[in-house]
């Protein structure tokens, strides 16, 4: 399974990274934000998306948004982990289609916990 | 001054400018209404350099403010640089603790393998039902094993003192950020003494307001969640939230 991580924080993306590999997953990409995100999601086969929401250029729930825009790409299920904790905020992530949400800071055991119910109910 | 001070004028005075002019002293009559006009004069004199005072010490207590141009000049840019300074030296950090522990798992991972290898010999030999070949063969592996193990805890052991030194950073982040709190104290000070000099009362300023956003709402980390009911407190507060959507 092929999996992107976007963050603009690189010690974030290695945290995840780390973590999403002692889970199984080990063809891992990265990308810094949602600009540059969005065009390797096209070029390539990705089966998952993890994004961070703030970050300079495109944000993640605009990266969220285009995904879902994309034809091509609407299928692929996008996980959230973010500091952004307004419940107006995940309404508008729900809302545009998000398939997990996950606030910073965080722990390994409830990103496992959320990975599996996001492939559960795609199986 | 003979002049009595019921109204600017005395009767006398009247008479006096109309004797004058009358017999063509022009110019007593002048110095008589010159000393006439001569106290309206300094009284307003008087009050314009009571004006002009305060206008003056006005400017010098706001000049007392000059420290809010060294502010903006010299301090706020310093602390510009000391939060980059915190970003660079928490980034390190992370990037070193990171490091060491990326090299301890295939460590760890090495000896894991390596017990669960001679694990099924060593059974059979609790079992007494191990032959001598397979006997020989265990003896060889757990040498191996445990001269792996000696040097690679000593290995873990430095990656891990590596950790604890990656730690250090604390300290001095704490120091840096200890000081921009107290410039950002003294920035509110001052601005709030500008408020007062332009008459505009600070409590009335001080309203209750949130902090700006940017697009999309985003607003970072918030770190006073207990006083806010429009953000979520944590993990089950977002599960709790996405539920009652039909999540």
């Amino acid at each position: 399974m092929k999996v992107l991580v976007v963050d603009d924080f690189s010690t974030m993306r290695r945290i995840v990274k780390n973590l999403l590999r002692d889970l199984g997953f080990t063809n891992i990409q990265e990308a810094d934000d949602g600009s540059t995100a969005l065009p390797m999601l096209q070029g390539g086969d990705f089966d998952f998306v993890v994004t961070d929401w703030n970050m300079p250029g495109m944000q993640g729930i605009d990266l969220l948004k285009a995904i879902r825009a994309d034809a091509s790409l609407s299928h692929i299920p996008v996980l959230l982990i973010t500091a952004e904790a307004k419940k107006e905020q995940i309404v508008m992530a729900a809302q545009a289609g998000v398939n997990g949400y996950i606030v910073k800071p965080f722990t390994a055991a409830t990103l496992k916990t959320k990975l599996d119910k996001i492939f559960a109910r795609l199986a | 001054m003979t002049i009595a001070m019921t109204g600017q004028i005395s009767l006398e005075q009247a008479k006096s400018v109309v004797e004058f002019l009358e017999s063509g002293q022009q110019a007593a009559a002048d110095a008589i209404i010159a000393e006439i006009q001569n106290p309206i004069n300094s009284e307003l004199f008087a009050e314009i350099g009571k004006l002009t005072r305060q206008l003056h010490d006005s400017l010098t207590n706001f000049q007392l403010d000059s420290r809010l141009s060294d502010l903006a000049t010299a301090d706020i840019p310093d602390a510009k640089e000391r939060l980059n300074y915190v970003i660079t030296m928490t980034e390190d950090a992370a990037n070193k603790t990171m490091d060491a522990v990326e090299a301890i798992f295939p460590v760890v991972d090495t000896l894991a393998e390596q017990v669960a290898a001679v694990n099924p010999s060593w059974t059979k030999l609790m079992n007494n039902d191990l032959d001598l070949k397979e006997f020989k063969s265990l003896c060889l592996d757990i040498d191996t094993l445990l001269k792996n193990t000696g040097k690679e805890t000593q290995h873990i052991h430095s990656l891990m003192t590596d950790v604890l030194m990656a730690q250090d950073f604390q300290d001095l982040t704490g120091q840096v950020i200890r000081k921009v709190i107290e410039l950002v104290r003294e920035v509110e000070e001052s601005l709030i003494n500008m408020l007062t000099a332009f008459g505009i009362s600070a409590e009335k300023v001080q309203g209750k307001t949130t902090p700006k956003v940017g697009e999309n709402l985003v607003e970072g980390p918030i770190v006073n969640t207990e006083n806010r009911d429009d953000v979520v407190e944590d993990q089950d507060d977002v599960d709790d939230l996405l539920s009652s959507l039909g999540f």
